[in-house]
């Protein structure tokens, strides 16, 4: 393991430090789902009717809240609320975590405030809650319009009820609107992924998140590759179809700027773009992760937990890099950004020269970044700036 | 004080360690705060897999309740051997049999005689022991112990009445199989007047270096005696002397016929004392040893390669060391043209090599890539001698116009299962080119089955087979018998246009196109794609009889990365970019571990 000895747990002089410095983005998690997709590896619950814990949640949420903003800097450039799912919660319990937020000073100089949605869950109501709180951008979970292939992700919606969404939201005012799509679904075929940029693309969303399907480690979907119930879609096809989005959102006006983002001209998410350029953010909720200089945590995932402790939720997997271990990180993440990693941020022991040589990476005036090959194999490419 | 030397023997996991800790507690050489389960089982591979590997002896003192009985009163001391259940590690069962008088046959009382039972019985009944059989686990739920008395009469022609019943999780019984076990089994017999002791096993400390455990059969031992191995002929003087109680125990007194006990006496190495030999004194020895025991005789062989950052250095004084503290196993250097150098290691059977593997990367921190394992062929060389070789590695076979035949080596093979799987196991065994011996009928429910089987057609999946037809109830036994002639071909594997040798495998003529097919298969699977196309090939005598392709790769991006996947995302990147450990890189591409055990895949589905 390189750099083992820049790798150490947060000493108090350095908690000391991280709490003086500026932080642009705030993440919210809501663990609560009406049912589990089967490729999903995010923490969320499915709470039986009677027993949600809903209230409990956002009671201790919003003191976790509380105590972030005495300790650190709450004033963050961007908010997001993912999940879960975070418009399972009933427009009551949203008006009440808004209200927190605008009262403890989170909202003062946000720009750029996202909400994750599922479409089956989203009303008019909602919505109107969404916006007059200062919610300025919604993430919609569409991911495939093809009842078959949702049926094999196990993603439960009405396909129909992502563009009424999307008339809601438009409705109270909120137009930036992300729509996250999946390809490479097993028995997908071309043609069916045509059908559903086609799709996607009628309905105008500022921003697009299209992913390759990823098989993550404990997932349902997973259990079901190995048990031979499913087959994952040949390498070459996937390839393929990875390059038909690429070409058809270029093709309707949509700027490429990270490896499964697409948008409007001007309207990439800000709030993701902290995570790529590895900037400072706070994290609030049970499995959520922040990141302060080079200091990650993660906050302990289980819901009983989380209420328990509240609100001094345990952090687990923290660690602190500095030094060469830090820049690669940084390296890692950057390097996915179409715009690529800035000239002088590269260290001298970089080999990019091979990388170049093979078509993977190319040099601008200011930037070192993946070409269409590279973006192929960012992996390898990432793998090697560490 | 009487003497009872004996051996607790059974198939795997009929609780014979659980039994040893009831009679170490009954006779209090264990206190019931001290008391843990599987006493004996101390390596920690044998505490966490739950099975015993080596066996261990201890000694104990017992005076039978005084009143009523006819041994009532007098002291007995118990020297006992909890022995391993595992059929790879059948000669400690041989070997502790010598020490004793008396056997303790443990029966499970839900699953009745199985395979091995029946072995290790008849392997005391051989070696003339008096045999106490316990139907143990009598508190289970399922148990049926007057019917596995009954299969124990009728199998093994020992009488059901004789059995006795108890559990060794609960404790019932223990007091009557203690009773029994001084009433019936016999002492041991003086013996003639000069020194006699039989080495039965040895360890190796790091301290003390050798320590032997031996059984007297003739005249006395004691701390100060010079003593002489006589199959060796070297002479050392006895340091220290004692028993395990089941600590180890220096002993002052000297120690006498009938007695078992270790010694320590500045022995080096292992291999300095071989099993099997006779101690007798330097000065007065006796005029001829006891009979020994044959060596154990290895039948498998893989090879052990360093892998990932490890270095043959490391991986020369790893093997050195363990080798010191567990001689089970040979090893000599070999090398290969895909693998480097490394280590050809000779094993009693699969459990035996992953328990070493284990052993050697946990306490040395090695890595290994280990080659399939093969069984040992002889090859008759045409010639006007009659000149015959043994191979342990496909890659040493001659070449074909050199051969007259080759021979591999056969084992009767013993199965135990319900009558409903017979068929099915019929079929098995045909497909594994068995020839039937005979079927017996057990009871209405239960038959042995037996077969004539290739080692080289058991040895990777045959147990896991017959597990899987008989629903978990099968179970199975098997000796050698011998070297046969047949069919046998070596099939080479081509890995973009190299020859792999570490992938050579000899199989039977007949089925060579059939396993290439399989076995390319399995390549395929196991080894990942590279930037470039591999070719794989299956070629026998030349000629070219199966291919594939590992196609290239296109791809290897994650899709989503987000605020809380970086660290799992770094760490996941850093292992790719160390190369994966237990990987060995032959030409350009990469093979990891699983792709050298694939040869042994049958094909079957
Ligand atoms: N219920 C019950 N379980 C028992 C009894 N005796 C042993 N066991 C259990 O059976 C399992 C095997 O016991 P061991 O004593 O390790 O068996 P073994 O014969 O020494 O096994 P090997 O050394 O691997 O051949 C363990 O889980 C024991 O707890 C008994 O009398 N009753
Ligand atoms: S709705 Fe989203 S968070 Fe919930 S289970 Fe499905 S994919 Fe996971
Ligand atoms: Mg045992």
């Amino acid at each position: 393991m390189p750099h083992p000895a820049s790798q150490s747990i947060l000493s108090h002089a350095q908690r000391q430090a991280s709490a003086s410095a500026a932080v642009d983005g705030l993440y919210l998690h809501v663990p609560f789902c009406s049912h589990k997709c089967h490729y999903c590896d995010f923490y969320s619950l499915v709470e039986q009717p009677g027993q949600d814990r809903y209230r409990l949640f956002l009671d201790a949420l919003v003191r976790e809240l509380e105590l972030l903003a005495g300790q650190y800097d709450n004033r963050p450039r961007t908010l997001f609320v993912g999940g879960g799912t975070p418009t399972l919660l009933p427009p009551d319990i949203w008006h009440k975590l808004l209200a927190a937020l605008t009262t403890q000073g989170w909202l003062s100089r946000v720009e750029e405030f996202t909400v994750e949605a599922n479409p089956e869950t989203v009303t008019d109501e909602l919505a109107q809650v969404l916006a007059s709180g200062g919610v300025n951008r919604v993430s919609l979970g569409a991911q495939s319009f093809d009842l078959t292939l949702l049926k094999q992700l196990e993603r439960w919606h009405d396909p129909r009820k992502v563009e009424q969404a999307m008339n809601y939201f438009r409705g109270v005012g909120i137009s930036n609107i992300n729509l996250d799509l999946i390809f490479a679904i097993p028995t997908q075929t071309l043609d069916q992924l045509d059908a559903d940029l086609d799709a996607v693309l009628a309905l105008e969303p500022t921003h697009l998140s299209s992913y390759n399907l990823t098989y993550e480690p404990n997932t349902a979907l997973t259990a079901k590759l190995k048990l031979g119930r499913v087959n994952r879609i040949e390498q070459d096809l996937e390839r393929t179809m990875y390059e038909r989005v690429i070409d058809r959102l270029a093709a309707a006006g949509f700027e490429h700027y990270e490896i499964s983002n697409w948008c409007k001209p001007g309207k990439s998410c800000a709030h993701n773009l902290i995570y790529w350029q590895s900037q400072n953010w706070l994290a609030a909720g049970p499995s959520a992760c922040g990141h302060i200089d080079g200091y990650r945590w993660k906050i302990a995932p289980r819901l009983g937990d989380y209420l328990e402790k509240s609100p001094h939720p345990d952090r687990l997997d923290q660690e602190h890099l500095t030094g060469r271990a830090q820049l690669g990180e940084q390296l890692m993440m950057r390097i996915r950004l179409l715009q690529g990693v800035p000239l002088d941020m590269l260290p001298p022991d970089a080999d990019v020269q091979s990388m170049i040589a093979r078509g993977w990476l190319e040099c601008t005036n200011t930037h070192l970044r993946l070409t269409r090959e590279g973006l192929m194999f960012a992996d390898t490419v990432a793998a090697a700036l560490l | 004080m009487q003497i009872r030397n004996f051996c607790i023997i059974a198939h795997i996991d009929h609780g014979k360690s659980t039994l040893a800790d009831r009679l170490l507690q009954r006779t209090g050489a264990v206190s019931d705060r001290e008391a843990r389960a599987q006493t004996l089982d101390d390596m920690d591979l044998e505490r966490e897999r739950g099975i015993t590997i080596k066996a261990s002896a201890v000694t104990v003192t017992y005076t039978p309740p005084g009143d009523t009985s006819s041994s009532g009163g007098e002291q007995y001391m118990l020297n006992f051997i909890d022995t391993p259940g595992h059929v790879d590690f059948h000669y400690e069962v041989s070997r502790a049999l010598t020490a004793c008088e008396g056997a303790v046959l443990v029966v499970d009382a839900a699953q009745g005689v199985e395979a091995q039972t029946v072995a290790n019985a008849y392997l005391a009944i051989d070696a003339g022991l008096e045999i106490i059989p316990v139907i143990n686990k009598i508190d289970l739920p399922g148990a049926r112990p007057e019917d596995v008395a009954l299969e124990v009469e009728s199998i093994l022609g020992l009488p059901a009445d004789g059995c006795i019943f108890c559990s060794a999780k609960t404790g019932a019984g223990i007091d009557e199989l203690l009773q029994a076990i001084c009433t019936r089994l016999p002492g041991p017999s003086s013996g003639g007047q000069k020194t006699q002791a039989l080495i039965f096993d040895s360890e190796y400390n790091d301290y003390r270096g050798v320590i032997v455990y031996f059984r007297l059969k003739g005249g006395q031992l004691q701390v100060g005696d010079k003593i002489r191995t006589m199959g060796t002929g070297r002479t050392y003087n006895v340091t220290e002397l004692g028993k395990f109680t089941p600590k180890p125990t220096p002993n002052k007194q000297p120690m006498s016929a009938g007695e078992v006990g270790y010694l320590v006496a500045s022995i080096k190495t292992l291999d300095d004392v071989h099993i099997g030999d006779t101690i007798t004194r330097d000065i007065d020895p006796a005029d001829a040893p006891l009979p020994g025991y044959k060596e154990p005789q290895h039948m498998v062989f893989c090879d052990f390669y360093p892998a990932g950052d490890t270095q043959y250095d490391h991986l020369r004084d790893a093997i050195d060391r363990l080798h010191l503290n567990d001689a089970s196993f040979t090893y000599e250097p070999t090398s290969s043209d895909a693998l480097g150098f490394g280590f050809r290691c000779g094993f009693l059977g699969m459990l035996h090599i992953e328990i070493i593997q284990e052993r050697l990367e946990r306490e040395s921190n090695v890595n290994i890539v280990q080659t399939a394992p093969t069984v040992t062929y002889e090859v008759a060389l045409k010639g006007d001698v009659d000149e015959v070789i043994q191979i342990h590695n496909p890659a040493d076979l001659p070449d074909p116009s050199r051969i007259r035949e080759v021979r591999e080596p056969i084992v009767d093979m013993e199965i135990i299962t319900p009558t409903e799987s017979i068929g099915d196991l019929m079929r098995l065994c045909e497909g594994r080119r068995g020839r039937y011996k005979k079927q017996t009928f057990l009871s209405a429910t239960r038959q042995i089955l037996e077969y004539e089987l290739p080692l080289a057609e058991i040895i990777y999946d045959f147990y896991d087979k017959l597990k899987s037809i008989t629903r978990g109830y099968g179970t199975m036994d098997y000796t050698f018998r011998g070297f046969r002639a047949d069919k046998l071909v070596k099939m080479d594997i081509l890995v973009n246009g190299d020859r792999v040798d570490a992938l050579s495998v000899i199989v039977h003529r007949d089925k060579a196109e059939y396993r290439g097919r399989a076995l390319l298969q399995r390549l395929k699977k196991e080894i990942d794609r590279h930037m470039f196309e591999i070719p794989l090939q299956c070629a026998v005598g030349g000629k070219v009889i199966a291919r594939e392709t590992i196609k290239a790769m296109r791809k290897n991006v994650t899709a989503k990365c987000y605020g809380g996947d970086v660290s799992r995302k770094r760490k996941l990147l850093e292992k790719q970019k160390e190369g994966k450990k237990r990987m060995k890189r032959v030409g350009t591409v990469d093979i990891p571990q699983e792709a050298f055990m694939s040869v042994l895949d049958p094909g079957e589905i």
